[in-house]
């Protein structure tokens, strides 16, 4: 789905002050967080999302978002889900989002981090998520953690950009290193309303 | 009901700009506000709705009423076609002035261009050409024959570039494109489109005519003007040149779609008419702009040349019958990015018509991977597909057995041979003109459908094999048919090395669709290197095989592509790609020293190691086996020693331009190879230089920064040496 671009911004963006260990991260905790989500996401991505978008996410898989607090102020989150998808179980990263005067600090990377891990030690085999090819940000991010980009997928927002499939493939333990891991059959090509399609 | 309730009654509130729905037979309406109002204050904190349909899966397709940008009736000036209509958004005559009336209708025209383009964009057919009130109910301009002629040949014109692209059925970009449910698509009296263009188009050449010999005249006799338009030699000669840019394209279209390609040679004369009409309607903007000044609503999107607003046009009308969800609103292109469009696509369908339909698979290909480099749109490239495979044949002449007789090199006596009813000969003819047909997608899907295609390659190869040895396999078979063992023997070869090929393209794409990062071009080479001396060995022996046939010499030596006796000269096909396989290793090899030197940092994931970077880069090629006995083991065995002082002495890129500067003489005719083998040769040249460079100081000299560009090949990255 969508994540906030690094360094992007018209004009300039008054950058705040802060040391790495001032930021909290706090896994989601119930309905009191659920407006702070939603504020964030509206706030930062250009898509529309109801309420229901988001309850599907939190509801389901609580233990799979995070938000980072400032002073109280929550600067970002993310937003994810994981299920079995054509017999691999795999995590899907639907929103990532830190707001413009906290980016570059690495809050992004630690949001996505903490949620990938959980999915590990879920026992998913692996993580995806779409990125625009223009989102540098994203994309540089993402390849610092091991995705790589799968595929790319031609005019796949509404605006004719075209967006990568990435993929992270966790490290299985008793695996023959010249046999083929995973079955990577998804080729499906959703047109129109791409932001409220899950994997 | 005695009478229709006003939105504030029915609402509770005024909704502007509308009047309102009225009940049907068997509904009423009821304000249901109290009711939604109570409900949100029951629902406490935490508490959702649940139902049948309306699970928290189904519910994320919910809509929230009223948000425009959810909401797509919200935005709706009108509610139905025939409001529109009765409100006058669509008036025929456009206007009752004459001049007025051409001028709008000129902007019709553009606007419907600019519409036009946008669909051949990958945008719906209803929310861009038939967002066009004239052309949603068609027998409305009949009573005018310049609108209803150019409606015409617009519908018939998107009628035979849709079935175009629905022939070609790639089933992916064209989802949107084709869809035209409840759209007036074929109307009666379509097909006459061009003899009523021909007839408005004589009479607006007769009015230009009048224009011109009554203003020479003026001009002879000094006659003061009485009530003539000065302007309508201009509108003229406008309105002319778009019909007749409209009237070729149809031409264009019907004729490059004949069979065989019988029809390419008249398609092109019709694309140069198309071309120099489309000059004549960008010269005419000119004039249009001077002379609409002040005289209408300004077009922010500016979709016409005048950059007037085009009358007539409402893109919300079509969005309650367009399924499943409504659709976001879109952006028409504007008029300058249109015409730039149109021209993009006529020079590409010019270049598909000059193309000579060369009986050769590999021609055919080559053709194909050439015109790709020029980035076509849908609707060029669903013509190249429906040129290339008709009824099963190339071209629809050639069938797929003797182009595949003749690619594996065998006589000609052989196309007509039995053995293609064998039912893997009747599969591999399958996977052929498959092959045909995605070379001719868009390449992000191209090369996933390439890589899935591999393994296919695979087991027709395995399966050709084993009824190979079934028949042959037998010392004691009595009837031993020479010809069909031969027929064999080279077709299992020549599908090596397509399966080989496949595999290489599928792993180039990778550079051009912006795939692969940095830290993985390394293995990617190595890969590339791997396949790549594949494909030589198999194309030498398939040319070996040829040469041998064809001197009908005893027995020739099958030996290895290595052994290269004294007098013996290397094919030029097998020198192009060693020239391409010592490019590969010396850059792979470059990146193995440069990593391992800790020149360029590795990445540390905390997630996964390169290990499972190889796993899934090269997944499709390993399931399919190609090459066998490749993993990432070998990999590692091959690169981690290589280091400055070890690589200086193999002198890869050296290599790699000797055997291109050898290659080279034997394509003195071929401009294609000879550019490529011209880039390989440059490539060569600076990562020389550059590992020079690198080697002899870069042990010392710890400031070193090395980077890479695509500056001379798209595909082999060029070293940058800087000191920082």
């Amino acid at each position: 789905m969508e994540t906030s671009a690094k360094g992007e911004g018209v004009g300039k963006v008054e950058k705040v002050e802060f040391d790495a260990s001032e930021i909290e991260y706090v896994s989601y905790g119930g309905e009191h967080h659920l407006p702070l989500i939603m504020n964030l996401v509206d706030q930062e991505l250009s898509e529309p999302y109801s309420i229901f978008t988001y309850r599907y996410f939190v509801y389901l898989w609580p233990q799979l978002s995070f938000l980072a607090f400032h002073e109280g102020k929550c600067v970002g989150t993310v937003v994810c889900k994981m299920g079995e998808h054509r017999s691999t179980f795999r995590g899907y990263i639907a929103m990532l989002v830190v707001i413009k005067p906290y980016r570059g600090r690495g809050i992004a990377t630690e949001l996505v981090s903490r949620s990938i891990k959980v999915m590990m030690e879920s026992g998913c085999e692996e993580v995806t998520l779409e990125a625009e090819v223009t989102n540098k940000g994203a994309l540089a991010l993402y390849g610092r953690l091991g995705f790589i980009r799968a595929k790319r997928l031609f005019h796949y927002y509404l605006n004719g950009v075209d967006a990568f499939r990435l993929k992270l493939l966790f490290p299985q333990p008793e695996l023959h290193p010249s046999l083929p891991m995973m079955v990577d059959k998804d080729d499906s090509h959703k047109h129109g309303d791409h932001r409220h399609s899950v994997e | 009901m005695a009478h229709k309730p006003t939105d504030e009654e029915a609402f509770g509130v005024a909704v502007p700009g509308r009047t309102s729905i009225p009940s049907g037979d068997n509904s009423v309406w009821a304000d249901v506000s109290p009711l939604l109002h109570g409900a949100c204050q029951d629902l406490q904190e935490g508490e959702l709705i649940h139902g049948d349909n309306f699970n928290l899966f189904a519910a994320m397709s919910a809509l929230e009423i009223m948000d425009p940008k959810m909401d797509s009736g919200i935005v709706c000036r009108y509610y139905s076609l025939e409001e529109a209509i009765e409100n006058g958004a669509a008036p025929v005559p456009v206007s009752v002035d004459k001049t007025t009336d051409i001028r709008c209708i000129i902007d019709i025209m553009d606007h419907l261009l600019a519409c036009e383009a946008t669909w051949h964009k990958g945008h719906s057919l209803a929310q861009t050409v038939y967002s066009c009130l004239y052309l949603l109910q068609p027998d409305r301009t009949s009573s005018h024959a310049l609108l209803h002629s150019y409606c015409r040949v617009t519908r018939a014109t998107c009628k035979a570039v849709l079935s175009v692209v629905s022939d070609a059925r790639t089933h992916e970009e064209e989802d949107l494109f084709t869809m035209a449910y409840g759209l007036p698509l074929s109307v009666d009296g379509d097909e006459k489109c061009l003899s009523m263009l021909n007839a408005v188009e004589e009479t607006i050449s007769r009015q230009l005519r009048a224009c011109k010999s009554s203003s020479k005249r003026r001009v002879l006799e000094a006659i003061e003007p009485l009530q003539s338009d000065p302007d309508q030699e201009g509108y003229c000669k406008a309105l002319l040149c778009r019909l007749r840019f409209r009237k070729h394209l149809y031409h264009l279209l019907m004729s490059i779609r004949r069979p065989q390609g019988r029809g390419l040679e008249l398609a092109r004369k019709h694309i140069a008419s198309c071309i120099s009409e489309f000059d004549c309607i960008l010269k005419s903007s000119e004039f249009l702009r001077a002379s609409a000044q002040g005289m209408c609503e300004q077009n922010i999107e500016d979709t016409t040349a005048s950059g007037c607003q085009a009358i007539g046009f409402d893109a919300s009308l079509n969005c309650r019958s367009s399924a499943p969800t409504p659709p976001r609103s879109i952006k028409i292109l504007s008029w300058k990015k249109a015409v730039q469009y149109f021209v993009k696509l006529l020079q590409d369908l010019d270049i598909i018509c000059a193309y000579s339909l060369d009986p050769s698979l590999e021609a055919a290909l080559n053709f194909v991977i050439k015109f790709q480099k020029s980035q076509p749109d849908l609707v060029a490239r669903s013509h190249l597909q429906l040129l290339l495979v008709q009824d099963g044949k190339l071209y629809g002449r050639i069938p797929m057995f003797a182009l595949i007789t003749r690619a594996a090199g065998l006589p000609e006596v052989t196309k007509d041979h039995d053995i293609q009813k064998n039912e893997f000969m009747v599969q591999l003819e399958q996977l052929v003109m498959n092959l045909l047909k995605i070379l001719c997608t868009n390449v992000a899907w191209q090369r996933r459908k390439l890589g899935k295609m591999l393994q296919d390659w695979r087991v027709i190869h395995v399966q050709l094999e084993l009824a190979f040895k079934k028949e042959f396999g037998e010392a004691s078979k009595p009837s031993y048919d020479e010809l069909c063992f031969k027929i064999f023997q080279q077709i299992l070869m020549w599908v090596e090395e397509q399966t080989y090929w496949i595999a290489h393209r599928f792993l180039i794409l990778g550079f051009e669709l912006e795939l692969y990062s940095v830290h993985d071009y390394c293995m990617v080479y190595w890969y590339i290197y791997t396949v790549l001396i594949k494909l030589a060995e198999k194309t030498h022996l398939r040319i070996v095989m040829n040469t041998g046939t064809a001197k009908k010499k005893g027995k020739k030596k099958k030996d290895s592509f290595k052994d290269a006796g004294r007098d013996y000269q290397m094919p030029g096909a097998v020198l192009f790609l060693q020239s391409q396989i010592y490019l590969a290793e010396g850059l792979c090899m470059m990146f193995s020293a440069l990593k391992n030197e800790h020149v360029i940092a590795a990445p540390q994931s905390p997630f996964n190691t390169e290990h499972e970077i190889f796993i899934q880069q090269f997944e499709l090629l390993r399931k399919a086996c190609l090459p066998d006995n490749i993993s990432y083991r070998s990999f590692k065995e091959s690169t981690m020693h290589a280091n400055f002082s070890n690589l200086v002495m193999c002198d890869y890129f050296k290599e790699a331009q000797k055997i291109a500067k050898d290659a080279k003489s034997c394509f003195a005719n071929d401009p294609d190879k000879m550019s490529e083998l011209r880039r390989v040769e440059q490539v060569a040249e600076h990562n020389s230089v550059a590992l020079n460079l690198i080697c002899r100081i870069g042990a010392i000299d710890r400031s070193l920064k090395v980077s890479f560009e695509f500056s001379h090949h798209p595909v082999f990255a060029t070293a940058i040496v800087k000191r920082s």
